[in-house]
């Protein structure tokens, strides 16, 4: 009986290769590197080949996809992941309402899932689905915070906000809203924009009408650009502020004279040269050096979001091979255990300290005050 | 009845697929099933009715909202506060919410011909995707998050292989109503729609209505397919709901072939596969990034446009056996109770007359001074040279223009203010110079579109077929009438694929199945063959019999002269003669006139 | 609002009115010659605009790629179709003509210091990159479709928008770009503060609509240009084919189209996928013009770019809604005065 034979020989070569290609670890990584947030997803994208690719004696392998920044279709690729990869933890998606969409599934399946954005809504409140979410960036309000004591310290008592119409605008507007009202800042005027406006002269008359202290702009990428100019254009003096979604060279670029003395708050991955030595300043000149290497440019802060996830899961995998082999839902729920309790993982933006309520785990080492100074980004003194 | 089985077979595979595939597969069913709901209306909305909609995607954002925010919000404000936050809730207001905009959109848009509608759809598409991000009561643009899922009876369709059920359920029951809707007596007036709204108005045919109805019907499926899509991915934000997506669903109606139901099936399908696999395969070909996708998507409609702009479907469709074609017969039920007629009004009585009809183009008078009459009973004859305006008197007749001067009764009441859709109402029917015929559709339906008015059952029962009864009656009168003109043996051929001597007198018998006293026949004897003519001749005669008033346009002197009772005769504009065929053949300023040049 | 504040709004709105009257003009000049709603004329603007900006990084602009890719497709097919009949030798210059040309903008483009080029000289260059795209576009895409109903050309005129807006990304990158001002002077009108590059986009737009006007209304090859469109034998014994018709209005506004990139880059960030909302509210305009007049239209175009400047200034979240709703009274009016039924086919 040939074809019994065949059978059983199909049967055993497959039960051979299974477990083989199971021996790897799996990392899927979700990123908008098409659509309107691409400035943010490209970089996370291009970050992927960075990432260590042995971790705990296994061999790690990455299958990254695109969702054009499109929630159903970051909704797509998860599944996808999930159910024909069988990853064992995925970074991503670029946006917070790709992420939000993703999180009842990520969780459905029990695969920890490590999420580069902005917004702290996908970890906060805590819940029973966010325990497989951790955020590698810095909260919002951590940032929104360290602004705020600085708006505070020079005096400003009032400010004007101009947003981009999307989450990123709105999550600021609201976390400043918190913010201000705390430490007695009046906010005068809050007006949004949407990134391909071609004009923004309204909005920033309605401003310059209200004639604030100072003005904070929250915006994500170049799009932090136009409403500065503008505003410097129609002879506004007070102090412009902007968010770590500007810190980009490219706003530098784009700025030229009207961004000069602008005040932000980011990563120390912005000036590294002036920030005293640290473990963070260590992986984040290797980090930038090595992506310089690989795309001859300087990446955007987004980028160093995928590479601290993988810097976390570098940290935990191992402890977690302990508990089963990869592609096993123990592994991954492993995985996630281990991750909650990472202690002092150094990575490109701060230190991590996550614990079962926070799964972001930055202090105040994530982010330090940074000004523009004669075209180049400086610590604020 | 093979169509039937493969049916059948579909539906069981559909049944077994979570059972034997992957979860991930039945996910990306699951969204195939979502798009195909929505193309299905695109499908009856550009396919079938001829009108472009960029704006569907903001259709289903309204029905995918209107249940986010009644299932999330806190606090409902009190006029929705009997909802209690149920999806069920959300689909009513949601569907609700999209007829009302609908209606409005409607109203506005679909009287315009040619780019405004397209136009018009991505304003409106555009302007409903920001409206979604700007309400910060409808999160923003960040998005509603902790939708419930579904529950039908007591069941949770809180994982995809449980709502895959429902989707397709939902989405089958759409493509059976619509297949239904459109064999149905309004459903040929829909089909009528596209290239053939000059003639469907003088059957009677309200086509503003048509295409009201079909543009509704697809913003409800849009809005349908947003409820379920909430409650899949139970979050929404505006993303999926822009004009990018409007697009994308457009092309899908397209690559699949808008003409058919199946279309959309096979392009939601298709499109979202390809999707899928240009993302895997397109970095293995061209390396580094997966940006290719959009590029490669748009010239991929190019070239579908340009090659095969029928769609896959339509593809299919030639690939299969001959044999498993034209199943799809349309039958007739002879024991059927015959339509009531209306009764012929006496013989001698004057039905139609134009008095003193002026028509001016600017500084040319197409029309001057015109007057004629028409009796039941017998038939008039207006000839005249090329030129003679004749085509123009004849719009005057049958109210698709209006004089400038003078005025036209019919049935002693003046048609100064009535569109051709009134006055095919009152009585009176018509055939065109250029044959109006739908050429895809059979002679019986297209002679069926003729008794549109004598109908009365409407939308809701054709999407349930509940007029059945109803529709072989309509079904037995058209053919009784095709057979009456000698066309009883191509019943279920193409109307394009009949001579054209045989589509001239399928346009007599579509006239003649509105049960008209008037009959206005432009040029019916064009390209007939001698035998044809004389077939032709005796049903006229016949017709006048019974009493009815015949008024043609003719070129053929042979014709007319053995067979009217009266001529009139025009030229530049004016009468010049009127009389008898005798009197009219020795008429010296006629032949004059007339034939004066060629003998 | 006080009226300095008026005057700054409508300065703005003044400007951009006088982009999007540019485009609409360009809309309605391609839409009456040859049936297509052009879509991808916003794709023109941004690939001007972030060409520019390239070549005054002194970055290689990539689109010199693109076009010598596409003329070598549209050489091939120009080769086959006469291999098919016969081999003129006309034509057959014509092929080495445009392959010559844009080889020798390749070797320009690399051999040229492009940043440190005259910005006259950096504006030829971007032009001369990509207006040949224009005519090129309507060989490969559209010139088949001559014939076909106005919904496939629509439907084609989409899909080609859809593919630049990823090629875009691909050459140029997500980032936003913006260059330097044309001259860096400012000027005071009474009480406000004027740039000179807004007057140098009104002053260019006004040239430009007035010689397109002149071009097409008042000269016997423009008005055969447009008899095309309603009588294709009457233009041809004037010795205009309907290929050759197309793709001159292509030429046209590709170049439109890029100029106005080029003139608004200064005063703005112009990103990969900027184009599409720029076109349609030109789209707003032609719309309003009854896709026949042109001085309804650029009349539209200038009341789209005030409704926008102030809805910006009084609801900044509600503008683009404001803008795009501002055709419903106009469609209402159209269908009101429309009554009669026609066969569109």
């Amino acid at each position: 009986m040939p074809s019994k034979k065949m059978l059983s020989a199909l049967f055993l070569s497959t039960s051979l290769i299974a477990p083989l290609a199971n021996a790897d670890i799996k990392i899927g990584v979700v990123s908008s590197s098409t659509g309107p947030i691409a400035l943010v997803g490209i970089p996370q994208k291009n970050t992927v080949a960075l990432l260590p690719t042995s971790i705990g004696g296994e061999k790690v392998s990455y299958i990254s996809l695109d969702d054009g920044s499109d929630p159903t279709a970051t909704v797509k690729a998860f599944k996808k992941l999930i159910d024909e990869e069988h990853v064992d933890a995925i970074i991503g998606p670029s946006g917070s309402g790709n992420a939000m969409a993703v999180i009842q599934f990520a969780a459905e399946s029990g695969t920890p899932m490590l999420a580069p954005v902005g917004t702290a809504a996908v970890v906060l409140p805590m819940t029973e689905q966010k325990k497989w979410v951790f955020k590698t960036t810095q909260n919002d309000d951590l940032i929104a915070a360290a602004i705020v004591e600085q708006m505070k310290a020079s005096g400003v008592k009032t400010i004007g906000l101009i947003g981009t119409a999307d989450p990123y605008g709105e999550n600021w507007a609201k976390v400043m809203t918190n913010l201000t009202e705390k430490a007695g800042i009046q906010i005068v005027a809050s007006e949004q924009f949407q990134r391909q406006d071609t004009s923004m002269t309204g909005q920033s008359l309605k401003i310059i009408m209200t004639n604030p202290d100072a003005v904070l702009i929250a915006a994500p990428g170049s799009s932090s650009v136009m409403p500065q100019t503008t505003l410097k254009d129609q002879g506004y003096g007070g102090t412009i502020y902007q968010t770590h979604g500007a810190a980009l060279d490219a706003f530098l670029r784009l700025g030229g004279k009207a961004v000069e003395g602008t005040i932000l708050a980011a990563s120390s991955m912005l000036v590294l040269d002036e920030v005293p030595d640290s473990v963070s300043k260590e992986i984040a000149t290797k980090y930038i050096a090595d992506y310089k290497k690989l795309y001859g440019e300087v990446p955007a802060t987004f980028g160093g979001n995928v590479y601290d996830a993988g810097l976390l899961l570098e940290n935990a995998i191992p402890n977690a091979l302990k508990s089963g082999k990869p592609g096993t839902a123990e592994f991954r729920s492993a995985l996630r255990d281990t991750l909650e309790i990472s202690k002092e993982v150094p990575s490109t933006q701060g230190v991590y300290n996550m614990t079962p309520a926070d799964h972001s785990g930055f202090d105040e080492r994530g982010r330090i005050m940074i000004t523009v100074k004669d075209g180049k980004w400086a610590l604020l003194k | 009845m093979k169509q039937r089985y493969l049916i059948i077979i579909g539906l069981i595979t559909l049944f077994l697929a979570p059972l034997v595939l992957p979860t991930f597969q039945i996910t990306l069913l699951n969204y195939i099933g979502l798009y195909a709901l929505v193309v299905l209306g695109l499908v009856l909305l550009t396919g079938v009715g001829g009108m472009t909609s960029f704006g569907q995607a903001a259709f289903v954002g309204l029905g995918a909202y209107a249940t986010a925010y009644i299932t999330t919000t806190e606090q409902l404000p009190e006029w929705l506060s009997w909802t209690a936050g149920s999806p069920w809730a959300g689909l009513l207001v949601g569907i609700l919410l999209t007829a009302v905009v609908a209606l409005f959109l409607g109203a506005v848009t679909l009287k315009l011909s040619g780019h405004y509608l397209p136009l018009g759809t991505i304003a409106w598409g555009i302007s409903l995707y920001y409206l979604f991000g700007t309400m910060s009561s409808m999160g923003g643009h960040t998005g509603i998050s902790g939708l419930p899922s579904l529950n039908i009876f007591g069941i949770s369709l809180d994982k995809g292989e449980k709502i895959y059920y429902l989707i397709w359920a939902i989405l089958m029951v759409a493509i059976w109503i619509t297949s239904n809707l459109l064999n149905s007596r309004e459903g040929r007036a829909i089909r009528a729609l596209k290239g053939g709204q000059l003639m469907a108005e003088s059957m009677g045919i309200n086509t503003f209505r048509s295409k009201m109805v079909i543009f509704l019907i697809s913003a409800i499926f849009a809005a349908l397919s947003g409820w379920l899509y909430a409650h899949t991915q139970r979050f929404v934000n505006p993303t999926p709901f822009g004009l990018q997506m409007g697009i994308d669903y457009l092309f899908m109606a397209l690559i699949g072939g808008a003409a058919s139901v199946w279309g959309a099936l096979l392009g939601a399908g298709v499109l979202t596969m390809l999707k899928q696999w240009l993302q895997d395969f397109l970095p293995l070909i061209m390396g580094g990034s997966g940006q290719y996708e959009t590029i490669v998507l748009g010239l991929l409609i190019i070239f579908m446009m340009q090659r095969a702009p029928g769609g896959l479907w339509l593809i299919l469709v030639k690939l299969t056996p001959v044999s498993w074609r034209n199943q799809h017969r349309i039958k007739v039920d002879t024991s059927a109770a015959d339509l009531p007629r209306q009764a012929l009004p006496k013989k001698g009585d004057l039905l139609l007359e134009a008095r003193h009809v002026t028509r001016r183009f600017g500084g040319l008078v197409a029309n001057n001074n015109m007057s004629l009459q028409l009796h039941a009973g017998e038939v008039l004859a207006l000839i005249g040279p090329n030129g003679a305006g004749k085509s123009t008197m004849f719009n005057q007749l049958s109210a698709v223009d209006s004089p400038s001067d003078g005025e036209v009764l019919f049935l002693n009441q003046s048609l100064s203010n009535k569109t051709s859709r009134q006055v095919a109402q009152m009585g009176m029917s018509r055939t065109f110079q250029h044959v109006k015929l739908l050429p895809t559709m059979s002679a019986l339906e297209n002679v069926a579109l003729g008794a549109h008015m004598r109908g009365k059952k409407g939308v809701l029962n054709a999407l349930f077929h509940l007029e059945r009864d109803e529709e072989q009656r309509l079904l037995k009168e058209a053919q009784y009438q095709l057979n009456r003109v000698g066309l009883g043996d191509h019943l279920h051929t193409e109307a394009g694929s009949l001579s054209l001597g045989q589509q001239r007198i399928l346009e007599i018998a579509r006239a003649l199945c509105s049960d008209p006293c008037v009959l206005l026949l432009d040029e019916p004897a064009a390209g007939l063959r001698h035998k044809e003519k004389q077939a032709l001749a005796g049903l006229l005669k016949k017709l006048r019999a019974e009493g009815l008033a015949i008024l043609l346009v003719e070129h053929d002197m042979d014709f007319v002269m053995n067979l009217v009772d009266r001529i009139v005769v025009m030229e530049f504009g004016e009468k010049i003669a009127e009389g008898l065929p005798e009197e009219i053949q020795t008429n010296p300023a006629v032949l004059e006139a007339y034939l004066g040049g060629a003998e | 609002m006080n009226l300095q504040i008026a005057t700054l709004l409508g300065q703005d709105g003044l400007t951009n009115g006088a982009i999007y009257a540019l485009l609409a003009l360009s809309i309605l000049l391609v839409f009456t010659v040859t049936r297509i709603l052009l879509i991808p004329l916003g794709e023109f603007v941004t690939f001007g605009a972030l060409t520019m900006a390239a070549i005054q990084m002194g970055k290689l602009p990539q689109l010199e790629w693109l076009l010598l890719g596409l003329t070598c497709i549209d050489c091939s097919l120009d080769l086959y179709q006469q291999a098919r009949s016969r081999f003129n030798r006309r034509k057959l210059q014509g092929v080495a003509l445009k392959l010559g040309y844009a080889a020798t903008l390749v070797i320009l483009v690399h051999t040229l210091p492009l940043a440190e080029l005259p910005m006259g000289a950096q504006i030829l260059l971007t032009l001369a990159l990509i207006v040949p795209l224009g005519p090129i576009m309507y060989r490969l895409f559209f010139q088949p479709l001559a014939d076909a109903p106005s919904l496939v050309l629509l439907i084609v005129s989409i899909a080609v928008h859809v593919s630049m807006v990823g090629t875009g990304l691909l050459l140029f990158g997500p980032e936003g770009a913006r260059t330097k001002p044309f001259s860096d002077s400012g000027f005071h009108l009474g009480s406000v503060m004027l740039k000179s590059q807004t007057l140098w986009v009104i002053l260019v737009s006004i040239f430009l609509i007035v010689t397109l006007f002149i071009a097409f209304e008042r000269t016997l090859y423009g008005k055969a240009l447009r008899a095309t469109a309603v009588n294709r034998m009457g233009a041809r014994l004037l010795g205009i084919s309907p290929v050759f018709a197309g793709k001159v209005t292509f030429a046209l506004a590709a170049f439109i189209g890029s100029a106005s990139g080029i003139l608004i880059a200064p005063i703005t960030t112009l990103y990969y996928d900027s184009g599409f909302i720029i076109s349609l509210k030109g789209f707003v305009g032609a719309i309003i013009g009854g896709l026949v007049s042109y001085p309804l239209a650029a009349i539209g175009s200038v009341a789209v770019g005030m409704v926008e400047a102030f809805s910006m200034f009084w609801a900044s979240g509600y503008k683009e809604i404001i803008v795009f709703t501002l055709i419903i009274p106009f469609l209402i009016w159209r269908s009101m005065t429309s009554h009669h039924v026609e066969d569109d086919e």
